[in-house]
């Protein structure tokens, strides 16, 4: 496709070879924009490009959540120091592959993309006590030896069920190795009753990841107090709640909950937790 | 944007034959079955990634092995009587959520199955969907028939058991054919190429349900084979045809006494002349669809998925 481009500049920052790093907006449990964030603050990020919602979302008014308006963000920074690229952003309503080729411009045009990450959060039905392992998916094989060195879950069997369709990552992925550049998708179990608190031990295990990946050199105490925090409030409900204890226990000891009980829990995390962390 | 043709074969003045899915994909299983019947060979297909979202991912041993995206691919044959093209989707482009193509993706897509048909030649076009009508299911289902050209008319007109939409009862020739079945006709006419829409008709109280309906396809693929000069054997189709009526006989014969007695007043319709045959009046016939709309969603409810 041509026409004009859909992208804003606001600077050119060079960058002999980089890594891009992608968080989708809607992240179960909000992990890619959490762990955007942080790295934003803690490595100094800087706006540089936003790529134009026209012709990729439906504009015919604003989504509105939590009281406040809501518009369509893809917006890159860069990390001069680290050679990092990150990209943070809706996902596209069409157009899909125009987008995600343009993502790939974008950071094209600020340096050679050495390596592809896509951070994402993934529901599952375990405790948030339950040590947390890394999922990947590597575009190449070359990609897959890379991520060998690290202690990640890396022989992951998958096709899409019926009814449902890949994700924006995944697709991300495809697009990239048609261009030869190397990626992996990299996922984070998120305890489904902490999808609208948040989860830090999820956080933490991705920052962790990059930190070594990318030689970070990130105090992650920050998180570990989060963590820290996070566990005495849900212990103190759990004393509070004798039903959530109960739930708590039996996720701990690989009993599935009934629908209903898995909505208690929710409803009792979400009206009680989300106040205070 | 990339059309990918495999080969390139010698055809003399083919007819091209389209579809994309549509209400009870009548009209796909009446070009696909076609298709198949002819066993027309592969050739070609339009790059989906342009216009659609993949639909399955394999990951295997750790490593994305492959993206499947909804097809969009073009056949021929050469037959005794001519040589033919076909263009069969899977899907129309469209936003998420919306089954009809419309906008630029599909104006753009109508131009590159055109494309691909004037490079070999091709001066006509025939596309197919559903024609939703008050007929009751146990009725032949008529071909509606619409041309893009006034001289066109005539041999619209001319296919057996096909009406033109002034014939059909309330329309005056007026009427719309949604997404990309109707809007090749379109842009079709406007690049100076003959073609031909032919829709099976569906019950009004069928059209939004999840169902094939291959009585209304069996009649378009009779149409097909008569104006095209060709011959299948349209045994499987028609035995299809039998298997889903008995299975809607069976729904059918669940529906509430009223509904089903409204529903039966369709029985009385005349294809012939439809218009001095009226039994039902628009007041009937909302009601009809009402009732019949309530007795699914309570099935719905009651079968648990």
């Amino acid at each position: 496709m041509t026409g004009h481009s859909p992208c804003k500049f606001y600077s050119e920052p060079k960058l002999p070879q980089c890594s891009l790093l992608v968080s989708w907006m809607e992240d179960a449990g909000r992990l890619g924009p959490t762990v955007i964030g942080h790295l934003n603050k803690k490595l100094g990020g800087r706006l540089f490009c936003e790529i134009e919602p026209e012709g990729f979302f439906q504009l015919g008014g604003v989504l509105v959540e939590d009281n406040i308006a809501q518009f369509p963000e893809s917006k890159f920074y860069y990390c001069p120091d680290q050679q990092l690229v990150i990209f943070q952003g809706n996902s596209p309503r069409t157009e899909w592959y125009k987008f995600l080729n343009t993502i790939l411009d974008v950071v094209e045009k600020v340096g050679r993309i050495a390596e592809i990450y896509t951070i994402g959060g993934m529901v599952t039905l375990a405790a948030h006590t339950t040590p947390r392992m890394l999922l990947t998916t590597a575009n190449s094989p070359e990609m897959k030896s890379v991520l060998g060195h690290y202690d990640l879950a890396r022989d992951l069997d998958y096709e899409t069920p019926p009814g449902q369709r890949p994700t924006i990552s995944s697709y991300l992925l495809w697009v990239a190795r048609r261009r030869n550049i190397r990626g992996a998708a990299i996922w984070v179990p998120v305890p489904f009753y902490l999808l609208a608190t948040g989860d830090p031990r999820a956080h933490r295990k991705t920052v962790d990841f990059l930190n070594r990946r990318f030689n970070l050199n990130l105090d992650l105490s920050e998180i570990d107090e989060a963590i820290h925090q996070q566990n005495v409030r849900i212990a103190s409900l759990a004393n509070q709640f004798p039903e959530m204890d109960d739930f708590l226990h039996k996720l701990e000891s690989n009993i599935t909950l009934t629908d209903d009980e898995n909505s208690r829990l929710v409803q009792l995390m979400e009206e009680n937790l989300s106040k205070e962390c | 944007m990339a059309i990918r043709l495999y080969k390139e074969p010698a055809l003399v003045n083919p007819v091209l034959v389209a579809c994309w899915p549509g209400i009870g994909n009548i009209g796909l299983l009446a070009v696909d079955t076609l298709r198949r019947l002819l066993e027309a060979e592969e050739f070609g297909e339009i790059e989906p990634w342009h216009f659609f979202y993949p639909r399955k991912l394999l990951i295997r041993h750790g490593e994305l092995k492959e993206l499947e995206f909804p097809s969009n691919r073009f056949f021929f044959k050469k037959t005794d009587s001519r040589d033919l093209l076909f263009f069969i989707a899977d899907e129309q482009p469209s936003w998420e959520g919306k089954v009809y193509a419309e906008g630029t993706k599909a104006y753009h897509m109508a131009n590159l199955v055109l494309d691909v048909a004037l490079k070999f030649g091709c001066r006509k076009v025939f596309t197919s969907g559903a024609a939703v009508a008050s007929i009751h299911h146990s009725m032949r289902s008529r071909v509606w028939a619409v041309p893009n050209m006034e001289h066109l008319v005539a041999e619209a007109r001319s296919y057996d058991n096909a009406v033109l939409m002034s014939d059909i009862e309330g329309r005056s020739g007026e009427g719309n054919i949604t997404g990309l079945n109707g809007l090749l006709l379109g842009v079709a006419r406007k690049r100076g190429i003959e073609a031909i829409c032919v829709m099976g008709e569906i019950p009004i109280y069928l059209q939004g349900f999840p169902i094939l309906y291959p009585k209304a396809s069996k009649s378009v693929l009779e149409v097909l084979t008569a104006a095209l000069g060709v011959s299948v054997d349209l045994k499987d189709i028609t035995e299809f045809a039998q298997r889903n009526e008995q299975e809607i006989d069976r729904l059918y014969n669940e529906l509430p006494p009223e509904a089903k007695e409204q529903l039966d007043k369709l029985k009385h319709i005349s294809p012939a002349r439809p218009a001095n045959a009226r039994t039902i009046t628009e007041d009937d016939k909302r009601k009809i669809l009402d009732d019949v709309d309530k007795f699914f969603k309570k099935s719905t409810k009651e079968g648990g998925n």
